[in-house]
């Protein structure tokens, strides 16, 4: 018993000793363990989520008629456009594919998209993440790019059984490279701190100085395609300050993001596909 | 042993509470951090093995749900509860009033510990702070309104096993 009798004596020498006993324990115990309670708390989110699906179904349930039927002749107008939209993409692709043949080129990463409901959102001072009702059932992998229709949300960081994390880009810990619209000099972007009560913000560094952006004149940001993860033209944010760094050789700034990354119920996970296979496709 | 599982489940009840709860202020960029409520109950009323051994499960179900090292809730609050349960003789534990001063207080050295974690690895330390305390303020808030009821809510629940466990003796 000289344990507890060292336990009964001093607290902070327990603390001590489980504090080693955690640090000798091996990774992979962590690691499985981590999962482990993960996993066996999904339930739970994923029912938390299903019963708000349930509630925005009844809640939708007690809209008149004439406004679903307003709604149904609204989303047509949308369809229309998008369906002209889709015959143009499908002919620029086939230009893309003529001058990747005719120069030789390596062919672009395509993607499919796998679109999942928001099960969880998280977002506190320390990290701003979500939790996706997709995972390993639906082949999302780690890293995988994440969109909504107001640009990218973020980068999928884990993923389990039946959900799946995505880092925001709102979050501090953040990074990756984009462009400004019509330039091809990369920036780096950076969640940054996301104030109370105000729409999510990011920082950008290493901007080039003939660059002005300010709120009466704002810059899309949108992603540069480096690396291979996200790809190009993906908007970012709102570049709505540059002013000259510490340094005096780049610009940093502030950019705002999309107010909607707060209130997101529906994401598009762009899943890498083999060269070789079918053009994006959308799943239901 | 039947007093743990009671606590554990109510740990999970928190839990799936404080992640609603979050994720419906989302909107707003505010986020409430409830971990005391984890900590107090088994720290304040358990033997010490079994307060501790709720209080980490506690923690380590919030690290599995946070992208901090794994341990890193798990071991905040097996600090605090190892804290409160020295000095437990010295409250007036069964005070509602004094419930609430333990919680806030142990929420916020738990906050700052765990900011503390944080912003050794943030980029910009500086100013995270001008969003860390509307965090706070509002998780110190919500915890007043809500503290005595969970902890009521866990008490209820830890005396109805009893007198399950006493009804079920007394049968056999």
């Amino acid at each position: 018993m000289p344990f507890k009798r060292i336990s009964q004596a001093n607290p902070l020498l327990t603390l001590g000793l489980i504090v080693a006993a955690w640090l000798l324990l091996p990774t992979a115990v962590k690691t499985v363990a981590r999962a482990s309670f993960f996993e066996l708390t999904a339930p739970v989110t994923l029912a938390a989520s299903r019963v708000r699906d349930l509630q925005d179904f009844w809640a939708l349930r007690a809209r008149s008629r004439t406004e679903l039927i307003e709604a149904g002749r609204d989303l047509a107008r949308v369809n229309a456009s998008f369906e002209l939209a889709v015959q143009q993409n499908g002919e620029l692709r086939a230009e893309v594919a003529r001058l990747e043949e005719l120069l030789r080129l390596s062919p672009l990463r395509d993607h499919r998209l796998e679109h999942a409901r928001v099960a969880r959102r998280d977002f506190s001072g320390w990290w701003q993440r979500i939790v996706i009702r997709k995972g390993r059932d639906h082949e999302i992998p780690v890293g995988a790019p994440v969109v909504f229709s107001g640009g990218v949300v973020g980068r999928v960081s884990e993923v389990h059984a039946t959900t799946a994390v995505v880092e925001l880009i709102s979050s501090p810990t953040m990074r990756l490279a984009g462009v400004v619209e019509g330039d091809t000099r990369p920036i780096s972007f950076q969640g940054g701190v996301n104030p109370t009560l105000a729409p999510p913000r990011g920082v950008v560094e290493l901007m080039p100085l003939d660059i002005i952006a300010s709120p009466a004149v704002p810059k899309r940001l949108v992603t540069a395609g480096f690396g291979g993860v996200f790809p190009p033209g993906l908007t970012l944010g709102t570049i709505i300050r540059a002013d000259l760094a510490s340094d005096g050789l780049f610009k940093s700034g502030e950019v705002a993001l999309d107010p909607r990354l707060g209130t997101l119920t529906e994401v598009s996970v762009l899943v890498p596909v083999a060269p070789a296979s079918a053009p994006v496709r959308a799943t239901p | 042993m039947r007093r743990v599982i009671i606590l554990l489940l109510t740990q999970v009840l928190l839990w799936a509470l404080l992640a609603e709860l979050n994720h419906g202020l989302s909107g707003w960029q505010v986020h409430v951090f409830g971990g005391a409520l984890f900590v107090v109950y088994p720290a304040l009323y358990l033997g010490r093995k079994e307060g501790l051994l709720v209080a980490a499960w506690a923690g380590l179900l919030c690290d599995a749900h946070s992208p901090v090292a794994f341990g890193t809730h798990g071991l905040l609050f097996a600090a605090a509860h190892l804290l409160l349960f020295r000095a437990r003789e010295r409250v007036p534990r069964h005070d509602p009033v004094s419930q609430i001063l333990v919680v806030l207080f142990t929420n916020l050295a738990l906050f700052l510990g765990l900011s503390l974690f944080r912003l050794l690895v943030a980029p910009a330390p500086g100013g995270a702070w001008g969003r860390l305390l509307p965090d706070l303020v509002a998780s110190q808030v919500t915890l007043a309104l809500g503290a005595v009821w969970f902890l009521g809510l866990q008490d209820r629940l830890v005396r109805l096993g009893d007198v399950w466990a006493a009804l079920r003796g007394h049968r056999d």
